[in-house]
Parts: structure tokens; sequence; C-alpha cells
């Protein structure tokens, strides 16, 4: 039970392009792993942001009062300022990944994060 | 086909449908759907090993139409997937087992049919899916396979060392 040098270099190739392939795909990720931001208000949509490297837009949901600011930035969405009582939106932090949100429950705004392009693997990977 | 060939070949028949179905119970990572251990493999291996190509075409074939059978689905995707997958790895694997064994063991026979195996299961994912997109995953499917190609090996070679072989005589 030993590997000849051939298992060996097999077992080396394959490993290096794996290794090589996950780099490249990281590096130049773009299109296969595109998030978007889903923001709604009082359960209607407002606007979808599409959350990609190089992106930069700072905008107010609200009035004078009940406002949230929303802060896009790249790959990341966060609340940056918001009036409401618990502060609970702004403390969650920037999000990026695609079952992540921010809820202010208050002024009943809703950021989700979703897959920009949808590809239906999971129903067919069982 | 002498009398006891067809039985052991029956018996590799149903070990490797029942490690097929049971690997269809095992969770997959969401990080690289298509891989799978390849236990049914071992038997795919271990027939092209002790018996020959169309011996492992056998037992592969009724393998892949009882597994799907079992699951429910014998028309659904699950099962091209089986198809494409065990077909390629198999005609690799009888292809270096006869012309380049040699250089190469079983191992790394088996390593690069596991390669195949999860190369063509990503490729045929790509075409049911109708996109390239699911070729990203083609580096996360070839790195799981190498390992598990591996221990694949390894076990047929154990299960080759411990079997008599006066057994088929």
């Amino acid at each position: 039970m030993r590997l000849t040098w051939a298992d060996k270099i097999a077992i080396g190739l394959l490993l290096a392009f794996s290794l090589g392939g996950i780099v490249y795909s990281l590096y130049f990720m773009p299109v296969a792993g595109l998030k978007q931001a889903e923001i709604s208000v009082d359960g209607r949509p407002y606007k979808t942001v599409l959350l990609r490297p190089g992106y930069k837009e700072t905008f107010r949901i609200g009035g004078a009062s009940q406002y949230n600011v929303i802060e896009a930035d790249g790959a990341r969405i966060r609340v940056l300022e918001a009036d409401c009582p618990d502060q609970i939106c702004v403390k969650t932090g920037w999000v990026r990944q695609a079952p992540q949100q921010i809820v202010c429950l208050p002024w009943r705004t809703v950021i989700r994060v979703t897959e920009a392009g949808q590809t239906d693997i999971d129903e067919i990977a069982r | 086909m002498k009398t006891k060939h067809m039985v052991l070949l029956g018996l590799l028949t149903a070990g490797a449908a029942i490690l097929h179905i049971v690997e269809s119970w095992l969770p997959t990572p969401a990080s690289a759907p298509g891989v799978k251990l390849g236990l049914a493999n071992v038997v795919s291996l271990f027939a092209l090993a002790f018996f020959g190509p169309r011996e492992a075409l056998y037992v592969l074939g009724a393998r892949i139409v009882l597994g799907g059978l079992f699951s429910g689905a014998i028309a659904g995707p699950a099962v091209f997937l089986s198809i494409s997958g065990g077909m390629t790895s198999l005609l690799v694997m009888a292809l270096l087992n006869r012309w380049a064994q040699p250089p190469f063991s079983l191992i790394g026979v088996s390593v690069l049919g596991a390669t195949a195996h999860n190369a063509a299961q990503v490729a045929a994912a790509a075409i049911l899916v109708g996109s390239p997109g699911v070729l990203w995953y083609l580096p996360y499917a070839v790195l799981f396979a190498v390992p598990l190609g591996a221990v694949t090996g390894m076990t047929a070679l154990f299960a080759l060392a411990k079997l008599p072989q006066k057994s088929l005589s």
C-alpha cells in the first residue's frame, strides 16, 4: 500500500489545479457570487441595491423624523444612522452574506441581502 | 458466466446499491454541491480490479438503476448525475487500470476516477441548469475528490488483500 511516483504527481497536479482554481475564482469572483440588498419599508419594496465592488452610496429613508440613513460600500451594506429608540438596526452593523438582514422594527425598514443571480443548484444537488 | 461469478457479482451489486442509498441520506456541504463521499465507488473499483471492466459496468449500471428506484425518482436529475459521473469515472478507471497500472497504483487510479466522477457531475449539473456558472464549483469538486478517492482506493486494496483469491474459482 505505497503511493507510486505517478500517484504522487497526479495527486499533486490535481491539488494544485483545484487550489489554484479556488484562489482564482475568489480573486475574480464577480458574476458568480454577486449579492443585492433589497430594502423595503412597511412591507413594500423601496429600493434594490446591487452590492458590487467599488460601489458607494449613502441615502436616507424617511422624513425629518423616523429616518434611516443607509450606507452601501462595495459588497456590504449597513444602517449608518437612525433615530429609532432601540438602535438595533445601527448596532447590527455591516451585512454581506445572502441570508443576513437588517431590521429596523420601529420604522418598519428591512434590508435583506439576496443572491443577485439565482442559480438553483440546491434543487438538483441532491 | 460461472454461477459463483454471478453470485459474487450479485453480492457486489447489493453492497453497491446499499452504499449508494445510505450515501444519499447524508447531507452535502452547502459550499460544494455535488460533492459525495463516493462510497459506492469502492465497489466499482473492486469489481474492476477483481473481475474486469465489463463486470464493473454491470455492477455500476444495476447500482444506479436500483439507487434511482429506491430514491423514488428514477427519471430525476439525481439519476442523470449518477449516470454521467459513474460512467465517466468507470471509463477513466478502466483505461488507467488496463494501460497505466505500473506507473499508477490502485490508489492513483481511484483518485483519478473520483476526480473524473466529480468533474463529470459538475459538468452535468451545469448542462442541467443551463448555466455555465455552475462550473465555478469544479475546483471544489476536485479538491474533495482527491482525498475521498485515495480513501476509496485504499478500501478497495484492503478488500482485495483480505479476500481469498480462490473464492472465485
